[in-house]
Formats: C-alpha cells, structure tokens, sequence
C-alpha cells in the first residue's frame, strides 16, 4: 500500500506503550456475504494469517452463523494492512477501534 | 468444463473454447468496470487507472478524498473499510485503492492471457495454473464470482443456495439464466482449483501471507 517512508522526524509523541494504549487497539472484522465459498475463506485465513486450519475454519464458520468475526487486532496502520489484503482476496473486511 | 487437477507440477482445468470465450468476456468485463482498457484492445494500454497528474510513475501521491465508487459491482471489489466512519473508509480509499485496483486489474489481465492465448507446450483445451499463482487465479476467480453474484442480486446465503439449486437457471430471464449459469461453472472452477490447492504438498500460496500473523 502507499505508505509514507519512514519518518525522519524525531518521533515527540508520548511514551505510549502502544501495544497496550487502547488509542491503538483496532480490530479487523470480516463479514458474511452469499458469494465468498467456505473452503476459500478458510483457505483465506490459513494462507494469508498463517493462523491453523483449526482455527481458520472455526473463524470462517464464525463468519458465516454470526456475520461476522473479529479476524485480527492491532494498530490501525496493522489493520489497514489486513484489510487490504482481505479486500485483495475478495472478502468484505472494515476496520474500527476494538471495544466498539 | 473438466475440473481442476494435478498434472506434472501444475494445477491444470479444461476448458473448450466457447467456455474460454465466455470466462474471457468476463474476466475483460469486470477488468473494465475497475478502469482498465478492453483487454482485446491492446497490449498492456490502460492498465493502470487514471493516475495522480504530475505524479512520478508508481507513486500514489492522493491527497485529496477517493469517492466510494458508483457502482454497487465494483464497489463490493472495493468495498468500504468502514460501516459507520466516513473518516476511516475514506482514509483507507486513498491510501489503498489504487493499488488494489491495479492489483486486481493485473490479475485480471494473467488469466486473461491464459484463457485466449493457453500454455505452449500443452494442449489447447487446458487452463494451466503454476502452483505459485494458484493463489492470484483464486482470488481472481472470486472477483469475477462477486461481480457476477452483485448483478444477480444475490443478498443473502439462501439467495445463493436457491441459485446452487437451480432455481434461477429456470427463471425465463435469458440473461438471468445465461449469469446464473457462469457464475455456477466458476463455482465449481474455484471449488476444485482449492481442493488441489489444498492436497498440493506444498500447500497453496505459501509465503503470500503477513509476517507475524
């Protein structure tokens, strides 16, 4: 993605620990649609988040019973990665701040 | 139409040529809708969407906000990254969708040339797919899948089963029945492209996810 490289100005933002700073807890959520196949999405998650087949298709069956299943976490610029590449594969993701 | 199956290293259909013919036309259709040239037209031409005036080649130099696009086709190819945040879908569009769109079209255009023009050295009836790539021709297979699913209004999962059950084949709508029908045989095409993806020893699309996933 176009991503602006990296910054040479000195970073004067507050010592955040930004793993842990709620600021910057986002999640990606992948929802239901009537075209997307099971194996592929499955496939999809395995691949593409390298998660196991179990849980891939636990999340794909998520997905596919409750509309949706929060896919990844992480800071948003983490998450627009993932989004894109969810929208790549043809799987309707969006992004927000977790907790919503 | 002969499904998806391992030979000598690759992941190879067949398809006769009236069946290429119309799997083209949609591949070079939904090409069109994302802002590439006809793909019958010419070489590589208008591949790439419009892009920023002034801007060096390669570079995504948007500043300003991308519209969602107009069409409900494309804009489920490029959907929004928000449901209820104008500011997040927007952001997200200008910093991703010109790479998605030159991504898709790209692929679009590989499975083109595979359809019109084949693989020397195999015969002229089979779609060959290298294992490495099986990936970009699933995902292209679901773009494909998706505009045709929009235009048939499929909205829900008992939409599309009703349409698996052949519900809609039957419909006296010629065009109906005539979309019905592609987008049932890619189905079918991308269900069995996975199936030997997934047997494939090597996996499918090994080394293409994030690090640190």
């Amino acid at each position: 993605m176009g991503v602006v490289p990296a910054t040479t100005v000195p970073d004067t933002r507050p010592d955040v620990d930004e793993s842990t700073s709620t600021a910057d807890a986002w999640v990606t959520i992948v929802w239901n649609d009537p075209v997307n196949l099971m194996t592929y999405v499955t496939y999809v998650f395995q691949t593409y988040f390298g998660y196991p087949r179990e849980k891939a298709d636990r999340l794909m069956h998520q997905v596919h019973e409750e509309g949706r299943a929060v896919v990844s976490s992480g800071n948003r610029e983490a998450m627009e990665v993932d989004v894109q590449a969810m929208h790549s594969y043809g799987l309707w993701a969006t992004m927000q701040r977790g907790g919503q | 139409m002969r499904a998806f199956r391992r030979h000598k290293g690759r992941f190879v259909a067949q398809l006769d040529a009236g069946e290429r013919a119309v799997v083209a036309s949609v591949v070079a259709d939904v090409a069109e809708l994302l802002g590439a040239g006809r793909f019958e037209d010419g070489p590589r031409e208008g591949d790439q969407p419009a892009a920023v005036p002034g801007a060096p080649a390669g570079w995504s130099l948007r500043t300003a906000p991308v519209p969602p696009p107009q069409d409900p086709a494309v804009r489920r190819l490029l959907p929004d990254a928000s449901r209820d945040d104008p500011e997040v879908a927007g952001e997200f569009r200008r910093l991703t969708e010109d790479d998605l769109r030159a991504r898709k079209i790209a692929r679009l255009r590989s499975l083109w040339t595979s359809l019109v023009h084949g693989e020397p050295g195999w015969p002229e009836h089979a779609l060959v797919v290298a294992p490495h790539a099986a990936d970009d021709v699933a995902a292209t297979l679901t773009d494909l899948r998706l505009v045709l699913g929009e235009r048939l209004d499929l909205r829900t999962d008992e939409d599309s089963e009703a349409l698996y059950d052949g519900l809609v084949s039957e419909s006296e709508d010629d065009v109906r029945a005539y979309l019905a029908s592609v987008y049932g045989a890619l189905s079918w095409l991308q269900e069995s492209l996975l199936a030997v993806m997934l047997a494939a020893p090597d996996g499918g699309g090994a080394g293409r996810g994030r690090s640190g996933g």
